[in-house]
């Protein structure tokens, strides 16, 4: 019992790293219809900009902090002009496939600038475990769950409060309806680009700072736990996104005690095909709403 | 011809099974991430017939066909009620799950003094049916070819009879297909079915080329590239996922300009022709066009 309930504690820390990841994949889906699959390697960018930035300039978290943010913004920006505002609104599919391609050219410039593949990244330092009672807790997760849950207020102020976030959510409830408006749709979807990169990139600081190190692999791994948890979430609800990434944290930390690693994978995918076949709106089901307030 | 032409032919012809496995579901209008996964099944399963159960060659292709056939159909039949954007995550997540299962399945058996089969990641080794046949590589390549030309030869009588007719409506425009009399739902998972027994096939044939397979070889970037070639080539004729292949492994890989940015610069064809001929480069009325002027 105490190993199932200290899982879970893992498992929520670890989660609300899938749950910044399946924020941001909502977020472009909810108002443009479409999928990022290049989200993970544009965070590639971001971190292994930032692991660069730290093993030639600086050792100044802050620095390596923009630069991760940096890097993931300018690639997205470059994968929404040519995948999304390139391509007509109504061929969600091809603007799938062409991220795919982006992706392919992610990759290549990674291993071009960066031949060695493993590099470290700044990480805490040693830091003592936190004990309450029989159960532990590593200061790197109680930090990325007040990551999280700072990023989470952020972006609830934001859509809830700002005009910005107005604009958003009208334009997830019906792009028809938000152009006649007089919504600037462009510019309100190249924000919510940005506004997904910053999200995507402070999840890859985070990860990277607890991993101690990034790896071409980071990509791909970004983009299936995000593409898992949003799934698991329902696609269009930010809160099914949250619950999603928790969800899948706390699954793989359990299968990864009991069964260890290669069932965890095994069974992500699993439960990604089968979730997709049984519950294709999600845990939280519903109509289509990116915000319930 | 020396053996480097031979390995880059052999190559184009053996990605052209899982172009054209991609391509066909691309006709009947879903995007699958996901044929490397029966392209993985049907290599693993021809090589257990030859290695490990010490099969004919003939019978582990037509096992792994069968194998192919059989998981496309069994997977299709679930997945193929979802559409767009869940089948695509559906089958990119089968496609991980097989990819995933392979790294731990273990069959190994002792065979003349050796032990063989799969052997979970470090991947499954001597699969060397051509050697003990004694069959030289440029022979081979001559089989490969066949086994491609067939399939080939099959797409393209469809295409003449009802065949591809009917698969096209479905892919067009489902609704309307069904309230003409095409049963939607079983035209799509037979499609879905041979294209996985194509894939298997081509696997198999990959398997006893290589003589070693290991689960990292079917990753994820080995099935978008499939489906790339096909929507490079066109949808409008099966020469279109051929003319992808070409394109990528024929010139892009042996070109020694492009040595090392092959995959940026084919990534970025594969964005312009996205926005430029949504339908590929063959499209449908560009073969239309050529068809009128074959007749006169």
């Amino acid at each position: 019992m105490i190993d199932f309930i200290q899982n879970i504690i893992d498992g929520i820390a670890l989660g609300s790293a899938y749950a910044l990841l399946a924020l941001g994949f909502t977020l472009i889906f909810g108002v443009m219809g479409r999928l990022n699959i290049a989200y993970g390697p544009c965070i590639m960018i971001g971190v292994f900009a930032g692991a660069g930035v730290y093993s030639d300039l600086t050792q100044s978290i802050v620095l390596i902090f923009i630069t991760t943010l940096a890097g993931t913004i300018l690639a997205s920006a470059y994968v929404e002009r040519v995948s999304f505002a390139a391509i007509r609104a109504d061929a969600a599919l091809a603007s799938m496939v062409s991220t795919f391609a982006v992706w392919m050219q992610l990759e290549e410039i990674v291993a071009h600038l960066f031949p060695a593949r493993t590099y470290a990244f700044k990480d805490l330092g040693h830091l003592s475990l936190i004990e309450v009672g029989p159960f532990f807790l590593r200061q790197e997760s109680l930090f990325m769950l007040l990551v999280t849950l700072a990023v989470l207020l952020g972006l609830a102020l934001l859509l809830g409060r700002s005009h910005f976030g107005l604009e958003l959510r009208a334009l997830t409830d019906s792009r028809r309806a938000a152009i006649i408006s007089g919504i600037n749709v462009r510019r309100i979807i190249f924000l919510t680009f940005l506004l997904a990169a910053v999200i995507g990139g402070v999840a890859g600081f985070m990860i990277a700072m607890s991993d101690g190190q990034v790896t071409p692999k980071f990509g791909l791994w970004t983009t299936m736990k995000g593409l898992v948890a949003m799934v698991i979430g329902g696609l269009v609800s930010l809160r099914g996104a949250v619950l999603g990434g928790m969800l899948l944290g706390i699954i793989e930390a359990q299968a990864q005690w009991y069964f260890g690693a290669s069932v965890r994978e095994i069974l992500v995918y699993a439960i990604l095909f089968v979730a997709l076949i049984l519950l294709p709106r999600g845990i939280l089901g519903g109509p289509r709403t990116l915000w319930r307030s | 011809m020396d053996v480097y032409t031979i390995t880059v032919l052999a190559n184009i012809a053996l990605f052209s099974f899982l172009a054209i496995s991609a391509w066909l579901l691309l006709l009947v209008g879903e995007i699958s991430f996901g044929q490397q996964a029966y392209f993985a099944i049907g290599a693993y399963t021809g090589g257990v017939s030859t290695a490990v159960l010490q099969l004919p060659f003939g019978i582990a292709l037509l096992m792994a066909i069968a194998a192919g056939g059989l998981f496309a159909g069994l997977v299709a039949i679930p997945a193929m009620r979802l559409s767009g954007l869940h089948f695509s995550i559906a089958s990119l997540a089968f496609a991980e799950l097989v990819r995933s299962v392979l790294n731990v399945f273990q069959y190994q058996r002792w065979v003349d003094g050796y032990l063989t089969g799969p052997d979970g990641v470090n991947g499954f080794r001597d699969i060397r049916w051509i050697y003990d046949a004694g069959i030289d590589p440029g022979t081979y390549f001559l089989m490969i070819l066949g086994c491609l030309s067939v399939v080939m030869l099959g797409v393209l009588i469809a295409s003449y009879g009802h065949g591809m007719t009917i698969v096209r409506s479905v892919g067009e425009n489902r609704r309307l297909a069904a309230a003409q009399g095409m049963n939607a739902t079983r035209v799509r998972i037979i499609t879905a079915s041979v294209a996985g027994a194509i894939a298997a096939l081509g696997g198999t044939l990959y398997a006893h080329m290589a003589t070693y397979i290991e689960p990292a070889q079917f990753g994820l970037m080995i099935g978008v590239h499939s489906l790339a070639y096909g929507l490079i080539g066109g949808m409008g004729t099966v020469f279109g996922p051929l003319l992808g292949v070409l394109i990528d492994i024929g010139a892009l890989e042996t070109l020694r300009i492009f040595s090392g940015y092959r995959m940026i610069v084919f990534g970025g064809l594969v964005v312009l022709v996205l926005i430029m001929r949504p339908r590929g480069i063959l499209d449908e009325a560009t073969v239309a066009k050529v068809q009128r002027w074959l007749r006169g």
